[in-house]
C-alpha cells in the first residue's frame, strides 16, 4: 500500500487534540481494569513466591490447611492469569480499540461493570482455591460460582469492543485491531465452551467422560496463551513501537501474514502437552504440526518487530515504555521458537513432566506478554493520567529487577528442568537423587521470584503514585528515563508513514 | 465487505478447525467407551466407577491440586528417544514399576475429571495402589519425611487429629510414628536441653532396657555417645500420652489412592 503523503500542522495539532479527547473518556474504565489487574499481580506474585517457597520448605506452615502447596500454586495460576493477564488485556482492548478507531468511550457503564463481574468473579476464584473449593483440571480450577462472573464480564467487554468497532470513525484497521478484534471474540467462546465440555451444565449438558476432558483442558489452555494472551501482547507491542520511534511497521504484508498463521495455526497447537499419554496418536501429531506451522507467524513477527526496531535501539536507553515493549517481543520470538521445538516427541519425551515446561510457561507468560503489558502501561497511564512517572529510579528498578529474575527464573529451571527429564528417563537413577538433584534450582527460583515481586513493588508504587496525583504534570511527547533536549526533539518529528493514530 | 467482518469470519473459520479437529472428533471417537469386559474368563468389568470414600477422596485429591505434582498416565514402553543409551531408551515408566502396561484411554471412563497431570514432581500416581498399604499412606501424608528423607511433599497434618490416650489403650487407627514426627505435627520435633534431662532421669534406665530388647548392643547411660544413642533411639519411640489418628479427608484420601490401580489389569488394546 502507498503512504499517505505527511501530515501538515494544523492537522497533526488536531489529531493530538482528538487523541487527547479520546484518552480523556477512556481515562476512568481503562485505569480501573488497568489497577485492578496490577492488584491480581501482586496478589498472583506473593501466592507465587508462597508456593516455590513451599516447594523446597515443606514444612513452611505446614499446619495450614489453605496454604498446602496445591492450593496457592492453583490460586497463582488463577490470579496471574485470569486476573492480571486477562485484565491488562481488557485495558490494552479498551484503550488501543478506542484510540485506533477514534471514537470516544460510549457507554463507559459497560465497562466498569464488565470489570467488577470479573472482579467479583477472581475474587470468588482464587478465595475459593484457597478455601479448598478448586476442581481439578489445570487452568480451569476457578469453582464453579465463580466462573458466571468472569463469563459475564468478558462478555461485557467482549460486546463493548464489537460495538466500539461498528462506530469506527476510521475506516482503516490497523493491524492491532485485527489481533484485538479477533481476540475478544476467541477469548469468551474459548472459556465457555471449555467450562461446559470439561464440567457440563448440571441438567442441560453431559459433560466430556475420560480422556476427552485433558484434551479440552489442553486445547483451552494453549490457547488461553495462543487466542487471548498473545494477540492482545502483540496488538500493543505493534503499537508501541511505531507509536515511541516514530516510523511505520516494516511491512504490512508480513502483519498479514503473521496475523492469518496465528489464527490458523496457534489453535491446533495444544496437544502436545499430552505426548505419549492415553490418547489418540493422531490427535498429539496433529498438534505437533501446528506447533511446527508456528514457526511462519512467529518469524513474520519478528521481523516485523526487529525490522521496524532497526537503527532505533539507542531509543531503549531513554524509553521505559519502548524498553519494556522490545523486551517483550524479543523473547516472544525466542520462546516461541523454544515452544515449537519443545513440541517435537523427542524434545518433549525429556521436557515434559518437569520443570522444563514450567520455565518456558514463564517465559511465554511473563518475559513475552507481562514485559509487554508493562511496556503499554508505561506508556498509556501519563497519558489517561496526564501526570509523569514520578521516579525514573523506580522505573529502573522496576524493568532490571524484573528482566534479571525472570532471566534467572527460565535459566535455572530449564536447566534443572533438563536433567530432571533425563534422570526421569533412567530408571537406574531413584526417584529421591532426582528430588535432591533439583532442589537447588527450586531455590533459586525463590529467589529470582523474589527479585521479580521487588520490581512488581516498584510498579505499584509508581503506578498509586500517579493515580494519587504525584509526579509533574505531563508536557506531552513519550515519557524518558532522562530528556536529553536533542533526543527529545528528534522522537517528536514527524512520522515518515501511516503511524496508529 | 467491510474488513472488520472479514477478521470477524476468518476468526470464527480458523477456531472453528481446531475445535472440529482436536476436540470434536476426538468426542466422538472416545466420548462412550464402554468398560472391558472379558467374558470368556467370567471376569468382572474393569474399570469400575468408584464409590463411598475413593469417590470423596477424589474431591480431596482434587480441591488440593494433587495433580500440579503427580501424573496419572503410564506411557508406553516403547515410548522414548532413539538417540538414549540403552537402559534409558524406552519404557522408563514401567521400568520403574510405576505399572504393569501402559494406560490407555479405556482407563479413564470413570475420572471426573480426568487427572492426566503435566509435571512429576513427584512419583506417577496411575497404579500407586498396588504399591503401598493404608498405613504407609496414613504415616506419608502425615508427614512424608518420616518415610523419605528427601521428599519435598508437604506435610497434611491438618487431616489428622492428636488426641490424649483414654485408658491407656491406643486407638488400632493410630499412626505408627516416632514422637519426633508426632509431637509437633508437620515439623520435626526435638526436645530442649531441660526436656531431655528429665526424660533420661524419669525413664533413662527403661529406655535402655528397651533398647536392648530391640536392638544389638548396650547403651551406657553414663558416657556422652551412650546418650547420644538413646537421644536417637527414644525419637523414634511413639509417644505414650497421645496418638495421632486420620481424620475425615484422610481416610477419603487413601481410600482414593489406595483405588488407583489403572496400570494392572490387563486390557487388549495396551499391548505395549
Amino acid at each position: 500500500m502507498t503512504n499517505p503523503p505527511p501530515m501538515t500542522a494544523p492537522e497533526r495539532e488536531r489529531a493530538a487534540r482528538e487523541r487527547g479527547a479520546i484518552d480523556l473518556s477512556c481515562r476512568g474504565p481503562v485505569l480501573y481494569l488497568a489497577t485492578s489487574g496490577v492488584f491480581w499481580l501482586l496478589v498472583g506474585t506473593a501466592l507465587a513466591v508462597f508456593t516455590s517457597a513451599k516447594l523446597h520448605t515443606p514444612a513452611l506452615m505446614a499446619q495450614t490447611p489453605w496454604l498446602f502447596t496445591g492450593r496457592p500454586r492453583m490460586a497463582h495460576l488463577q490470579a496471574v492469569n485470569l486476573g492480571w493477564a486477562s485484565l491488562a488485556a481488557m485495558a490494552a482492548v479498551v484503550w488501543l480499540t478506542s484510540r485506533l478507531c477514534r471514537v470516544p468511550v460510549a457507554f463507559p457503564a459497560l465497562l466498569y461493570a464488565g470489570g467488577t463481574l470479573w472482579n467479583v468473579g477472581m475474587v470468588l476464584n482464587v478465595g475459593g482455591v484457597l478455601a479448598g473449593d478448586a476442581r481439578g483440571v489445570e487452568w480451569l480450577e476457578a469453582p464453579g460460582y465463580a466462573v458466571p462472573f468472569l463469563v459475564a464480564g468478558v462478555g461485557l467487554v467482549s460486546a463493548w469492543t464489537a460495538a466500539t468497532f461498528g462506530r469506527r470513525r476510521e475506516r482503516h484497521l490497523y493491524v492491532s485491531q485485527w489481533y484485538i478484534l479477533a481476540a475478544v471474540f476467541w477469548f469468551p467462546w474459548l472459556y465457555t465452551v471449555a467450562q461446559l465440555m470439561v464440567f457440563g451444565l448440571p441438567g442441560l449438558t453431559r459433560p466430556a467422560t475420560g480422556v476427552v476432558q485433558p484434551v479440552v483442558n489442553w486445547w483451552f489452555a494453549h490457547n488461553f496463551l495462543g487466542l487471548w494472551v498473545t494477540p492482545v501482547g502483540l496488538a500493543a507491542a505493534y503499537y508501541i513501537i511505531p507509536k515511541v520511534i516514530g516510523r511505520p511497521v516494516h511491512s504490512y504484508y508480513l502483519s498479514i501474514i503473521g496475523f492469518w498463521s496465528t489464527a490458523l495455526f496457534y489453535s491446533w497447537a495444544g496437544m502436545h502437552h499430552l505426548i505419549g499419554g492415553p490418547i489418540p496418536a493422531w490427535l498429539s501429531t496433529a498438534s505437533v504440526v501446528g506447533s511446527m506451522m508456528m514457526f511462519i507467524p512467529v518469524i513474520a513477527v519478528a521481523i516485523n518487530h526487529h525490522m521496524t526496531m532497526l537503527g532505533s535501539f539507542h531509543r531503549l536507553t531513554y524509553s521505559p515504555a519502548l524498553r519494556f515493549t522490545v523486551f517483550g517481543a524479543i523473547t516472544y520470538t525466542a520462546v516461541s521458537f523454544q515452544g515449537s521445538v519443545e513440541a517435537l516427541k523427542d524434545f518433549s519425551e525429556v521436557a515434559h513432566f518437569t520443570q522444563y515446561t514450567v520455565a518456558h510457561a514463564h517465559l511465554g507468560l511473563y518475559g513475552f506478554y507481562t514485559m509487554t503489558m508493562f511496556g503499554l502501561l508505561y506508556y498509556m497511564v501519563p497519558r489517561l493520567t496526564g501526570r509523569e512517572w514520578l521516579s525514573p529510579l523506580l522505573i529502573r528498578i522496576h524493568f532490571w529487577c524484573d528482566a534479571v529474575g525472570i532471566t534467572w527464573y527460565f535459566v535455572a529451571l530449564s536447566v534443572a528442568g533438563w536433567w530432571q527429564g533425563r534422570m526421569l528417563n533412567d530408571p537406574r537413577v531413584p526417584f529421591g537423587d532426582i528430588t535432591e538433584y533439583v532442589l537447588p534450582f527450586l531455590f533459586q527460583r525463590t529467589g529470582a521470584g523474589v527479585l521479580i515481586g521487588l520490581g512488581h513493588v516498584a510498579f505499584a508504587a509508581l503506578l498509586v503514585a500517579n493515580l494519587g496525583g504525584w509526579g509533574r504534570p505531563r508536557p506531552g511527547g513519550p515519557t524518558y528515563f532522562t530528556g536529553p533536549a536533542a533526543v527529545r526533539e528528534g522522537s517528536t518529528t514527524p512520522p515518515p508513514g501511516p503511524l496508529p493514530s | 465487505m467491510d474488513r472488520s467482518l472479514v477478521i470477524f469470519v476468518g476468526a470464527l473459520l480458523t477456531f472453528s478447525s481446531s475445535w472440529l479437529g482436536l476436540i470434536l472428533f476426538p468426542y466422538w471417537q472416545l466420548q462412550d467407551q464402554p468398560p472391558y469386559q472379558d467374558t470368556a474368563a467370567g471376569g468382572e468389568a474393569y474399570p469400575r466407577p468408584l464409590a463411598g470414600q475413593a469417590l470423596a477422596g477424589r474431591r480431596v485429591y482434587e480441591a488440593n491440586g494433587c495433580l500440579n505434582c503427580h501424573s496419572q498416565q503410564v506411557r508406553s514402553q516403547k515410548f522414548g528417544n532413539w538417540w538414549e543409551d540403552g537402559v534409558m531408551r524406552t519404557g522408563a515408566d514401567i521400568r520403574r514399576g510405576w505399572g504393569a502396561r501402559r494406560t490407555v484411554s479405556r482407563d479413564y471412563i470413570y475420572d471426573r475429571p480426568t487427572m492426566l497431570g503435566t509435571l512429576r514432581t513427584g512419583p506417577d500416581l496411575a497404579n500407586v495402589g498396588t504399591r503401598y498399604s493404608e498405613a504407609w499412606h496414613h504415616v506419608h501424608l502425615f508427614n512424608p519425611r518420616a518415610v523419605n528423607g528427601w521428599s519435598i511433599m508437604p506435610p497434611a497434618p491438618f487431616w489428622y487429629a492428636r488426641e490424649k490416650v483414654v485408658g491407656g489403650q491406643k486407638s488400632d487407627r493410630a499412626l505408627r510414628l516416632g514422637r519426633e514426627w508426632t509431637v509437633d505435627p508437620g515439623y520435626r520435633w526435638t526436645p530442649t536441653d531441660d526436656e531431655w534431662a528429665a526424660v533420661v532421669a524419669a525413664h533413662g534406665p527403661a529406655l535402655r532396657d528397651a533398647f536392648a530388647a530391640t536392638h544389638p548392643g548396650v547403651i551406657d547411660l553414663e558416657s556422652p555417645s551412650g546418650l547420644r544413642q538413646l537421644y536417637a533411639f527414644w525419637l523414634t519411640t511413639e509417644e505414650e500420652d497421645y496418638q495421632i489418628v486420620p481424620a475425615a479427608e484422610a481416610d477419603a484420601l487413601v481410600a482414593y489412592l489406595m483405588e488407583l490401580r489403572k496400570a494392572e489389569t490387563p486390557l487388549p488394546e495396551a499391548k505395549e
